[in-house]
Formats: C-alpha cells, structure tokens, sequence
C-alpha cells in the first residue's frame, strides 16, 4: 500500500502538487481558525455581557446586562418613554444616535452606561431580594421606582 | 458598516430588515446573518413580531436571491457564452450545466444555510448554467426559510449576547467554508490516488496528463 502511495507520489506533475499543498494549506488555516473559534465559544460561555456598542439601543443594554431600564436612561438624562409619540412605547434610538444628538461620543456614553450598571449591582448586591416575593422581570412595564428596603440593610 | 446597518435595524425595525436581506442576498456583503440575530433579540425583547420578522426575513432574501439568478441569467449568459466561443469551450460548458442542473438543488440548498458565504455565487451561476427557474425557487425558498428560522431563533435564545454571537458565527462561517474547500480537495487527491490505483504504475502518467492538457488548452 505504502509503496502504491509513493509510486503515486512519484507519478505526480505539478498541478497535482499544487493540489496537495492547497489541501495542506486549506486544511491548516482552517484548522487554525476553528481552534480560535472554539476559544472564542468557550470564552463567551464564561462572559455573559454583550460589549456595549453603537448600535444598541438602551433597552438592549439594559436586556443585556440584566440591569432595569430606568436605571440606564437616568444615567443618560433621558425621559424612560417617548410619551408625545403612541406608536413608539419604546425608545428605539441606538446609542450613537444619542450619543450625537447629546454631542457626546459613543465611547463616553459607553462609559456612563457601564458606569450606571456598576452601581446598580452594587446597589443589587447590597440590598438582595426579599426571598418571599415572586421573581421581577429587569423589563416588566413600567419600571418600579427605587426603594430601598431598610428592613435589608446589614 | 456593521454598526450603522444594526443601527437601522434598532431605528426602522422590519423594513431595515426586509432592505438589507435584500442587498445582501444579491451579493452585496452586509452582515445579514448578524442582522437576523439581532432581529432575533428583539422579538425576545417584545420589540418585534416573530412572524414578522421570519416573513419579511424570507422575503427579502429570496428576493434578493432572485436578481442575483436574473443577472446570471441574462447578464452573466451572454459573458459565458463569448468567453466559451472564444476558448471553444462549449463541451465544458454543457457539463457545468449538466452538473448544476443535476447537483444544482442540493447546492442552492445549502449555500441558502450552511455555506452562506457561496450563496450570492450560486445564485449567479445557477442563472449562467440555466438551471430551471421554477426549482431554483422552490430550493431558494426552503433554504431560506430554514437559514432564517436557525439565526431568528439562535437570537431569541442568546438575545441578551447578540454582539458576541454574531461575532462568533461570522468566524465558524469561515471555519465551514474551509472545511468545504479541504473536502473538495481531499476528495481530487484522493481521485489521484485512485486513478494511479487503477492505472499500472507509470512514472510519467501525471505529467503526461499535464502535458496533454496544456496542448488542448
């Protein structure tokens, strides 16, 4: 068998070997780019925030890092909801939008949003939720108002 | 490019959708399936109706899909015929439509889902090689929808993570492209080792073999 792949090997012109080093090739670059893929999936299994980006709008962000909307729109001095418009319950602005309309850039408006949900943990951390009732969509219309629970506090 | 695309799809919803699929499905490369994940995220965040979404999804993919077959077909035949008149190529030519007539289904399928990066390629030579219209639709439509409801519903799922998703599938997009092409050519080398199998061992059988092809050439 080994002899017949040699034998073979030595029949080879060279559009065969260009075919065996492209196979080669292929093969190893891919190879290469499944292994960073992997790490890449097996990193963002231990990561769960999403990295804020311009195209987000804040109730994306706050969906993402699980955090209440309300919080993420103080942080940026907007109103939570557009009431002038009914056909808009939500704002749909993406945050470079904001981010121009409040002659910021993205990159600042990122830095107050991860700013604001820093303290929110804190603030979950520090107050955890009352055992007894029932589990609060971070999404759930309309928002809450903060309360702190003294009853709580260490 | 990314950014201002999803930022549309945040801003105008559907009808950002419906435009984009329909760019990118003719061949301009936007970030489609990134669109749909977002698109996905939205419908988990209440923003979005799924139906909606999977509708205009499907719609303007096979949309687009079908100006890219329209433009092999009329545009891209009459380029395929001078170039095969010139080269007195036309038996090859009758092969590839042989083959794509014959492979062609299974190949709009799965470049609609699987091999994505081919899709806007096949949708042209399935319009060169005159692969009927009516099944190149059917194939269309199914692959869609099934590329579609895949993204939609990987977004919904991980609709809190959908930068790092998207990120995640353009890569292993790539990673299945490549393994394709180290399929194909697995599979030539492995015609090689056959061929010299069947063949009594001849030293100079390859290079004579190259040498009649370039003749013919």
């Amino acid at each position: 068998m080994r002899r017949g792949v040699v034998q073979t090997l030595k029949g080879f012109g060279w559009r065969q070997w260009l075919v065996v080093l492209l196979f080669f090739v292929v093969l190893g670059a891919t190879a290469l780019h499944a292994t960073f893929t992997l790490r890449r999936a097996i990193y963002w299994r231990q990561h769960q925030d999403d990295p804020i980006r311009g195209w987000m709008t804040v109730g994306y962000v706050a969906h993402s890092y699980r955090v209440p909307p309300r919080v993420l729109y103080e942080a940026l001095d907007l109103p939570p909801r557009e009431p002038h418009d009914p056909h808009a319950p939500r704002d749909r602005r993406p945050l470079r939008e904001i981010a121009r309309e409040q002659g910021r850039t993205v990159e600042e408006i990122t830095a107050t949003l991860q700013a604001a949900i820093a303290r929110e943990r804190e603030r979950q951390r520090a107050t955890p939720p009352n055992p007894g009732a029932p589990p609060t969509s971070p999404h759930a219309p309309p928002p809450p108002p903060p309360r702190r629970d003294d009853g709580g506090k260490p | 490019m990314t950014d201002q695309l999803l930022s549309w799809l945040s801003a105008y919803g559907l009808p950002a959708l419906f435009f984009v699929l329909v760019v990118a499905s003719a061949g301009v490369p936007f970030p489609a399936t990134f669109l749909l994940v977002a698109a996905g995220s939205f419908v988990a965040q209440g923003e979005l109706k799924l139906w909606e979404v999977c509708a205009l999804a499907c719609a303007g993919a096979v949309a687009g899909d079908q100006i890219g077959y329209l433009v092999g077909r009329y545009g891209g035949r009459a380029l395929v015929l001078t170039t095969t008149r010139r080269f007195r190529a036309a038996d090859k030519l009758a092969r590839a439509e042989a083959l794509t007539r014959r492979w062609g289904g299974a190949g709009v399928f799965l470049s609609r889902w699987l091999v994505t990066l081919l899709g806007p390629w096949v949708n042209l030579t399935s319009g060169a090689a005159r692969y009927p219209w009516a099944r190149f639709f059917v194939w269309d439509v199914l692959g869609e929808a099934l590329w579609v409801a895949i993204y939609v519903t990987l977004g919904k799922i991980f609709s809190d993570r959908v930068q790092q998703l998207a990120d995640l599938l353009g890569s292993l997009a790539w990673v299945v492209l490549g393994a394709l092409a180290a399929l194909l050519l697995g599979w030539k080398l492995l015609t090689y080792f056959r061929d010299s199998d069947a063949q009594p061992p001849d030293h100079s059988a390859a290079d004579a073999r190259d040498y009649a092809d370039e003749r013919a050439a």
